[in-house]
């Protein structure tokens, strides 16, 4: 049996050896040596970032388009390659005819740094540190809860949601919500309405803040946030609440499930933030 | 209101907040060492928001026993009984308030799975326990850790503000107060082999294991050929770690190890590849030398 040796592999063309070549600012314009990643290598990456039949996995700099390809035949998920050598776009058209998804994925000749993958749900790289770092602003806007895998180079200053090593050191990047800024946290308790002014500060995924009430603050402990997904912990007259929940697309409003008190019977109510004031966004 | 009440009392290092107590350790020394015990310190309750945590962290359920080692009113044992659903022992030197915390325990109404023993934590059997939960001086962490470590596998230990020195918490909270939880891992050190059954090659794996109380070191070979071990976890008894399988070159992929340890033997899944390429098959190796 055939393997299909060029087609089964894992991404992209490589910015490697315009590092440090003068070429500030102009990395695009330099022909991009190509250095696929292994069959490994791609496996790991779509692993990582937990791909499925629902999502549209974007490489940027596809090359042969071994990633897409694998995304699409191994994991039934649709793929889009973007690649600067219209050359390479030509051989990944091809290779994925020859596996048999070319129904499912589709190649651009295009720069990365312009081009449009604003509906993907996964994007994959293998890039140089400094066009990554580059890329970051434009993926920072991508819709919360986006998946970022890069294997050995990822942001200088954002650090990994997950990180794991297997031969190669990959990281796994979630698009963050953006939080920062003043809410007016309202929530529901046995004990009637509570509605406190929650400030929260942000730094790529990492949260703090704490909520103001009459002749105090309450910190909140374990902030976590996750594209999306939201969650802290306000202790409060010796009482936890546990709040968990969803940032909505404006990105004006959270809402979830808060639960108060101690071990398997607690008490659950509704809560909801409205952004008063927004907060300095980061990158 | 949670109830601040510190009182002096003859206590096996345990405590009940952090300054405090430890200036305590001093003030008290005197009166315990005529009674030939531990140092004692004064007894400051553990804030019930920590005991909350320290529970739901170590994901006390009614399966569980909980064993408090230097229990105060019983307020972590009747907790883990009354809203957990768990059974539980507390210990304490102060029958003072073993007596209190009896009473506590008869007015939560959990005295049937509850009870309390003046006894030394170091008298204690601590091999009933599925939990066991600490506020003790470092250096009684560091005294009770061989004997921790040598508990059934899978065992939890909690507990906030001290932690177990180099031994490093399996995780970490911060609700108001650092709280820690361990799980004893099981010992698996020594050199394993395996035969794995991956058609349409078979393939043998020895494997060696180093370790640091959950921390692994392991180095592994495929058919006799050096392969380095990823990602190698150590979570009570289960073991995972994954090794790049390259003995087909033309169709290289990676084996995800997944297994149970029982003594000298660790039984689990294999996986191989990802995707729909992946196959799955059982594993099981046997522990040749220590």
């Amino acid at each position: 049996m055939r393997r299909l040796r060029v087609v089964a592999g894992a991404a992209a063309a490589s910015w490697l050896f315009s590092f440090g070549a003068g070429a500030a600012g102009t990395d695009s314009d330099i022909p991009t040596p190509y250095l696929p990643s292994t069959t490994v290598a791609v496996d790991e990456m779509l692993r990582f970032a937990d791909v499925g039949p629902a999502d549209l996995v974007v490489d940027l700099g596809s090359g042969d388009g071994r990633v897409v390809i694998a995304a699409a035949r191994d994991y039934g998920a649709r793929g889009l390659g973007i690649e600067l050598d219209p050359k390479l776009v030509q051989e990944g058209k091809a290779n994925a005819q020859q596996a048999g998804v070319a129904h499912r994925v589709t190649f651009r000749h295009g720069d990365v740094l312009v081009a449009d993958y604003r509906d993907a749900t996964v994007i994959t790289l293998y890039l140089l540190p400094n066009l990554v770092d580059r890329l970051k602003p434009r993926l920072l806007e991508l819709r919360p809860g986006t998946r970022i895998v890069a294997h050995d180079y990822g942001f200088s200053d954002w650090k990994p949601d997950r990180r794991i090593v297997i031969s190669k050191t990959y990281l796994l990047y979630v698009v963050p919500a953006r939080v920062a800024g003043k809410w007016r946290l309202h929530f529901s308790q046995p004990e009637g309405e509570r509605e406190y002014e929650f400030d929260l500060a942000q730094q790529y995924q990492e949260i703090h803040g704490g909520a103001r009430v009459a002749g105090g603050y309450l910190p909140a402990f374990e902030a976590r946030l996750n594209g999306d997904r939201i969650a802290f912990v306000l202790v409060d007259n010796g009482v936890s609440h546990r709040f968990e929940g969803r940032v909505q697309g404006s990105a004006l409003l959270m809402e979830g499930t808060v639960r108060s008190g101690v071990g398997r019977n607690l008490d659950t109510g509704a809560w909801r933030a409205t952004r008063v004031v927004p907060g300095a966004s980061e990158g | 209101m949670r109830g601040e009440r510190r009182k002096a009392s003859s206590r096996a290092a345990t405590l009940g907040g952090l300054g405090l107590a430890l200036l305590g350790v001093l003030a008290a020394q005197p009166a315990c060492a005529a009674e030939g015990r531990e140092p004692a310190v004064p007894y400051v309750p553990t804030p019930q928001v920590t005991v909350d945590e320290m529970l739901r962290i170590a994901n006390v359920g009614p399966q569980d026993f909980v064993l408090d080692l230097g229990s105060g009113d019983g307020r972590i044992v009747i907790t883990a009984a009354r809203k957990f659903g768990a059974r539980g022992l507390g210990v304490d030197l102060d029958s003072g308030l073993v007596a209190e915390a009896d009473g506590n325990a008869r007015e939560a109404g959990v005295e049937s799975r509850v009870r309390f023993l003046e006894q030394d934590l170091f008298d204690t059997d601590l091999g009933q326990a599925t939990v066991i939960a600490t506020y003790l001086l470092p250096f009684v962490m560091l005294k009770l850790r061989p004997r921790l470590l040598q508990l059934k596998p899978g065992t939890r230990i909690v507990s906030h503000d001290f932690d177990l020195g180099e031994w490093r918490p399996d995780r970490k909270t911060y609700v108001r107060k650092n709280v820690f939880l361990w799980v004893v891992p099981a010992p698996v050190a020594g050199r394993w082999q395996a035969r794995l059954r991956i058609p349409p090659l078979e393939r043998h794996l020895e494997l060696e294991l180093t370790q640091r109380y959950q921390e692994l070191s392991a180095h592994a070979r495929l058919n006799g050929v050096p392969a380095q071990v990823w990602e190698a976890t150590l979570a009570g008894d289960r073991l995972s770690f994954v090794v790049v399988d390259t003995t087909d070159r033309e169709n290289e992929a990676s084996l995800y190890f997944e297994g149970k340890v029982s003594g000298s033997v660790i039984e689990g899944e294999l996986i191989r590849g990802v995707g729909a390429a992946r196959s799955v098959t059982g594993w099981r190796a046997v522990r040749r030398q220590l």
